[in-house]
């Protein structure tokens, strides 16, 4: 079963007399494993996709499953479920909890699933020792660098091995240095614990390490390229598929 | 990790400032209401215990008529048959007294006085002016000629401990009677009223310058609680009949009464007024406080947190700032309501005398407070309430937010 499949999803809004096609009519599936990147200029569609493949926001039409769950006709309640249970988030602005530490942020979610106390505190200090943060178990995120929360941000969307981690530009506040540690650090937990990770990215450092990157142009996937692949033009192509 | 209530807790202490603001405002809008509302409930019941100090009593036995035409002739002849037949809870006091108008004179000025005849002993029960002899004693139970007088009367005639008076009464007859009393004793009365114009003798002397029988004209009952009379004066009434006219308190002076339901509105309304502005004090904290973590609570339902989660953070969150507001209003409410219930909160005795008398009802001008657990924990109970009311609309915001639009605020 894939990680995500999305289906000739749309998302239209209106912004005063126009209609922006955010996206319009995607189709992918990502596979449990893969490591893909998003890209594309801004405005492309990347953020819409990422919010809707997390089930932050709904499709105008088109079906979406997350680990064989279709999204439509879940109620808030069954998505807020799932999005604790399937889906890993890594913001941009990192996004951890102020008056939670470290430790506190990486187990909120295993919180919401109830997992014992004992269990959690075990699972955090080995993820932390693993991201190379088992100093930062106290620490307050207000006293971390960038690069620290980030990778607290993504201990926190790993911990609950979800079916998918949706990273939105995450090394777009980092220096290159910074940035490139991160992707390391998440392309081993994609190799060594199979985590599947899409990104959204502009970053060439996090396209190069990407094993897949599907290309959006005005919210349409324009290519799809697995490395070591050749480009697959999908726009060029669309037509003779339809 | 951490409870609810932690999270909530660290969450009122992100702004400091804000909330200290916060809890002194509506810890001091709780305090003023416990300390506002001891005040009247003292108020009250000083008032009420004026029926001691004045010996009015909560229940009055007279014979029909006596009331509206105050005849010496309408008295209750069988005394001791219907004392004894009252169904009375065992720590009722009952007197009886002889009751009629007339003059006093001395060797240098004559008063229209009011004239109680009364057994001593049990009066005293009823009277708290009896156990206030400033001056000489009570006299002694077969003292004929004795009498008690008021301060202010006693100061208006010039009366001593010692002088001689002539008391002129109507009799039962219609005929003018009077006898010579001496002057045993000068008591206090909270009342200026009863001060200058209440006199009092033996019910046997008074039998005898009235003309009457050994009867009394008005039986008065003392009860443990003023709250009893009416239940009480309806088993006396059902037991003695028609031929007997029984009164409450509230029936004959319903200045007490219409003095309770005013100043209960009064507390009513200044209430309603400070748990307005409590509530609004809570609203805007925590309006502000969810506004800027919008994208927080987007982040929270991005990683899962079910609607009713953020609901009862943001309620949570509400409950501290309530407890922080109860605990300081308790302290400063309970510290003056515990001053103010030992020494005088606020006296107003040398602008007003002793005494403020108000259509029957005399108040003390030194006012205390009442501690009472009541009186603590149900404004405190108001502020919970209050603070649960208002943060549902925050709460609801919150949670209506899709979290892509939270994500979103800045």
């Amino acid at each position: 079963m894939p990680a995500v499949e999305v289906i000739e999803v749309k998302r239209h809004y209106q912004a005063g007399a126009t209609t922006v096609r955010a996206v319009d009519g995607v189709s992918l599936t990502v596979e449990k494993g893969e490591f893909m990147a998003i890209a594309g200029p801004s405005g492309s569609g990347k953020t819409t996709l990422l919010n809707l493949i997390g089930a932050l926001d709904e499709p105008t039409s088109g079906t979406i499953r997350i680990d064989g769950v279709d999204l439509a006709g879940l109620s808030r309640r069954q998505v807020a479920d799932l999005r604790r249970d399937k889906v890993g988030f890594v913001f941009q602005a990192y996004n951890l909890i102020p008056v939670l530490t470290a430790a506190e942020n990486a187990e909120y979610v295993l919180e919401l699933q109830r997992v014992p106390r004992v269990e959690r505190r075990k699972r955090i200090s080995q993820l932390f020792t693993e991201l190379g943060i088992g100093d930062l178990v106290d620490a307050w995120p207000g006293k971390m660098s960038g690069g620290q929360q980030q990778r607290v941000a993504v201990a926190r969307a790993i911990a609950a091995l979800p079916a998918v981690v949706l990273a939105d530009e995450p090394t777009a506040n980092l220096d290159q240095v910074t940035g490139q540690a991160l992707v390391d650090m998440m392309h081993r937990l994609n190799h060594e614990h199979g985590v599947t990770f899409i990104f959204s990215t502009h970053d060439p450092m996090v396209l190069e390490k990407a094993e897949r990157v599907v290309r959006l142009v005005d919210g349409k996937i324009a290519s799809d390229q697995r490395k070591g692949e050749t480009a697959r033009q999908i726009a060029a192509e669309a037509p003779a598929a339809r | 990790m951490l409870g609810l209530l932690t999270i909530a807790w660290r969450n009122v202490w992100r702004n400091r400032r804000r909330t200290l603001i916060s809890m002194s405002a509506i810890g001091l809008g709780l305090a003023l209401v416990i300390i506002y509302s001891g005040l009247i409930a003292r108020m009250m019941g000083d008032a009420k215990e004026q029926l001691d100090n004045a010996g009015l009593g909560h229940l009055e036995i007279t014979a029909k008529g006596w009331r509206a035409n105050r005849s010496p002739k309408l008295a209750i002849d069988d005394l001791d048959g219907v004392v004894a037949s009252l169904p009375l809870p065992p720590s009722a006091e009952v007197s009886a007294r002889l009751l009629s108008r007339g003059l006093l004179s001395s060797a240098r000025a004559n008063q229209a006085v009011e004239v109680h005849g009364v057994d001593w002993g049990q009066e005293r029960a009823v009277a708290l002016y009896l156990r206030e002899v400033r001056q000489g004693a009570v006299p002694a139970d077969d003292d004929a000629q004795g009498i008690l007088v008021g301060e202010q009367l006693a100061e208006r005639m010039h009366l001593k401990v010692g002088h001689k008076l002539r008391l002129m009464v109507q009799r039962a007859d219609g005929e003018m009677g009077a006898a010579l009393f001496r002057v045993r004793g000068i008591f206090h009365a909270l009342s200026p009223s009863i001060g200058q114009r209440r006199v009092l003798i033996s019910r046997a002397a008074a039998a005898e310058l009235l003309g009457a029988d050994r009867g009394a004209h008005q039986i008065v009952v003392q009860l443990e609680r003023a709250a009893d009379a009416a239940p009480v004066a309806a088993t006396v009434r059902a037991k003695l009949g028609a031929e007997l006219e029984v009164l409450t308190y509230a029936q004959i002076y319903p200045i007490f009464e219409a003095m309770e339901s005013l100043v209960n509105g009064a507390i009513v309304v200044a209430s309603v007024f400070v748990y307005f502005l409590v509530g609004l004090g809570i609203l805007n904290t925590m309006l502000m406080s969810v506004l800027e973590r919008t994208r927080e609570f987007g982040v929270m339902q991005a990683l899962g947190t079910r609607p009713g989660g953020v609901v009862r953070l943001i309620i949570a969150e509400s409950f501290w700032i309530a407890t922080l507001s109860v605990v300081l209003g308790l302290a400063i409410g309970v510290g003056v309501s515990w001053v103010g219930s030992r020494t005088a909160l606020l006296d107003f005795s040398r602008q007003m005398g002793e005494g403020i008398e108000f259509s029957g009802a005399v108040l003390s001008a030194v006012f205390h407070t009442e501690l009472s657990v009541r009186g603590v924990l149900l404004p405190a109970l108001y502020v919970y309430v209050m603070a649960l009311v208002v943060a549902l609309y925050p709460a609801w915001r919150v949670s209506r937010l899709r979290p892509v639009d939270a994500l979103r605020a800045t």
